[in-house]
């Protein structure tokens, strides 16, 4: 698939509010977010040392990294904590149905 | 005018005491409540410097920050094992762990290697390893070491002479606290009697439901003793009760006040500035209306109720619908007034439904003239129901308003107007020619015991 292109990548049943889910699209890791403000998708990997978010937690709008505690809005991406610096990409995401779609960012 | 007495610290406002009207409530108080515990401290001023001497603040930061037990965090800030809280007091950090299911441990925030910060920012995170981000030494949540890259070229580290430092920490009434002095007192001894008050109103049962930390422009003291008297509330807040609330010491570390909601004596206020509230006083269904705020569906006192009696029912009701919990059996003290205890040297408890609080004042990292001020308001939790994750903080500059929070609700502008002479004082520290500030003997005794404790711990 192409970036910008929506494709379907999980149900919203897999995806309940306050979890997590990694998902594979175009042979990339995103990680979905369920938050009180919706869904949202975002890179899977850390932006300081590549640890896999997934393996961290989701806590409000956050997603904690487990290796070293960073943070990151995971509404835009932005890094919100040492010793992360950079963002994470973040990635359209539709609701069509129970379906949750996903476009690629860059 | 007033209930004169030739020792000092005896004299009282004139009209009905807390205990006056608690004995005339419509359901009668939990004993602490009734207890009544007031000491004389002294009358000598306190030195402005205390406030804005940079070697006053350097003093604290070594001996009192460095020595006293205070709260991080809730316990439910970290319900599964690997969650963690950073928590920070002036130089000082420290990472309060779940180490396991019923386990919480708490460390210096540093590297045993070349010391630097593991964890960077305040507030919740989850490691299930803490990690260091510059050569990747790693630590379980027990603290011990675990990984050592190039362990060849460290003979001279033993098997656990490089855990993280532990601090100690004991958990109280839901909340987390910590206390770098390894050779504190245990916690249950710094409680003192705040334990045994608060089997009657468990703050382990409450939930956060907000938390709003703002920055204030004064230093944390002073912005504390902002909020351990209801003196300022005729000036402050337009306020025609406050003279009459009750203040009580506790032993070195925690002294409260109670004071009471829809009520007032006009007599107390027989020496402030104009008729106000005196000539005529107000009407028990004045003050009714001036409790509107809490969203009463009452509008009128009925023949022989109070506007406490009605306001407390009102509330028993409305509250105990909204949150899912009795209250049919809650004492009217508990249902409306502002009850605050106050653990040395910057914490505050309010076991109220009503006015259900929690503060903590703490220098805003090495600045003496600004403070950081967290707020939460800890709600009853129904029966059985488990804590739900506590929401973020709301992060207020010294320039925002409480309004900000639509949550406060109410409470937004009081607390406007309670931190909006902080600048003004700050400044005025400064600038004074008198050397100390002068404090009422009764209605400003807990500002005393803080300092007085304050000076037990400064000794060397």
């Amino acid at each position: 698939m192409s970036i910008g292109e929506f494709s379907r990548v999980a149900g919203m049943d897999e995806l309940p509010r306050g979890a997590s889910l990694c998902v594979e699209v175009g042979g990339r890791e995103i990680l979905l977010c369920h938050t009180a403000d919706g869904v949202f998708a975002v890179d899977n990997l850390c932006s300081h040392a590549q640890a896999r978010l997934c393996e961290g937690k989701l806590k409000g709008q956050k997603i904690l990294c487990p290796l070293h505690g960073a943070a990151f809005d995971v509404r835009d991406g932005r890094a919100l904590s040492r010793p992360a610096i950079r963002p994470i990409a973040s990635h359209k995401v539709k609701l069509d149905g129970e379906s949750i779609m996903v476009a690629l960012g860059d | 005018m007033t209930k004169e007495n030739s020792q000092p610290g005896e004299a009282r406002a004139s009209g009905a005491s807390v205990a006056d009207t608690l004995a005339t409530d419509s359901r009668g108080a939990p004993p602490p409540l009734l207890q009544q515990q007031y000491q004389f401290l002294g009358d000598s001023d306190i030195p402005c410097s205390r406030y804005t001497s940079q070697a006053f603040a350097d003093l604290e930061t070594e001996r009192l920050w460095g020595r006293c037990w205070q709260w991080a965090c809730r316990e439910e800030h970290i319900p599964d094992v690997g969650d963690n809280y950073v928590y920070n007091i002036g130089p000082y950090s420290v990472i309060v762990v779940r180490s396991a299911q019923d386990g919480i441990r708490a460390f210096v925030n540093s590297c045993t290697h070349r010391g630097t910060r593991l964890l960077g920012a305040e507030g919740v995170g989850f490691s299930p390893r803490i990690t260091c981000p510059f050569h990747g030494w790693s630590w379980s949540v027990e603290g011990r070491l675990e990984s050592l890259p190039a362990r060849w070229d460290f003979p001279h580290v033993g098997d656990d002479s490089h855990d993280l430092q532990a601090v100690k920490c004991e958990t109280w009434g839901g909340f987390v606290f910590i206390n770098l002095d390894p050779d504190a007192l245990p916690l249950a001894e710094y409680l003192d009697v705040m334990p045994q008050h608060f089997q009657h109103y468990p703050l382990e049962r409450r939930r956060v439901r907000l938390h709003v930390q703002k920055i204030l422009p004064a230093n944390w003291k002073a912005a504390q003793e902002a909020f351990m008297e209801a003196y300022h509330n005729f000036e402050t807040h337009d306020a025609p009760n406050g003279a009459n609330a009750q203040y009580d010491i506790f032993g070195s570390y925690v002294s409260r006040f109670i004071h009471n909601i829809g009520n007032y004596s006009a007599e107390s206020l027989a020496d402030y500035p104009g008729n106000k509230w005196r000539d005529p006083p107000l009407t028990e269904n004045q003050l009714l209306q001036s409790l509107s705020v809490f969203g009463l569906e009452q509008e009128e006192v009925p023949a022989g109720e109070t506007a406490r009696s009605v306001a407390a029912e009102d509330l028993r009701r409305l509250i105990g619908k909204a949150l899912g919990v009795d209250l049919s059996s809650v004492s009217d003290t508990l249902m409306l007034d502002s009850i605050e205890y106050h653990l040395f040297p910057n914490m505050f408890f309010f076991p109220g439904i009503t006015v259900p609080m929690a503060y903590r004042f703490r220098p805003n990292g090495d600045d003496i003239d600004s403070s950081i001020f967290d707020l939460m308001v800890l709600e009853p939790l129904p029966e059985g129901a488990e804590h739900p994750e506590p929401p973020e903080p709301f992060k207020l500059s010294v320039e925002q308003s409480y309004t900000e929070v639509e949550a406060l609700s109410w409470l937004a502008p009081v607390y406007d107007e309670d931190t909006g002479n902080l600048d003004l004082q700050q400044q005025g520290l400064k600038a004074s020619r008198k050397p100390g500030i002068t404090l009422g003997n009764y209605q400003e005794a807990r500002i005393r015991r803080v300092h007085l404790t304050l000076d037990e711990f400064l000794k060397e």
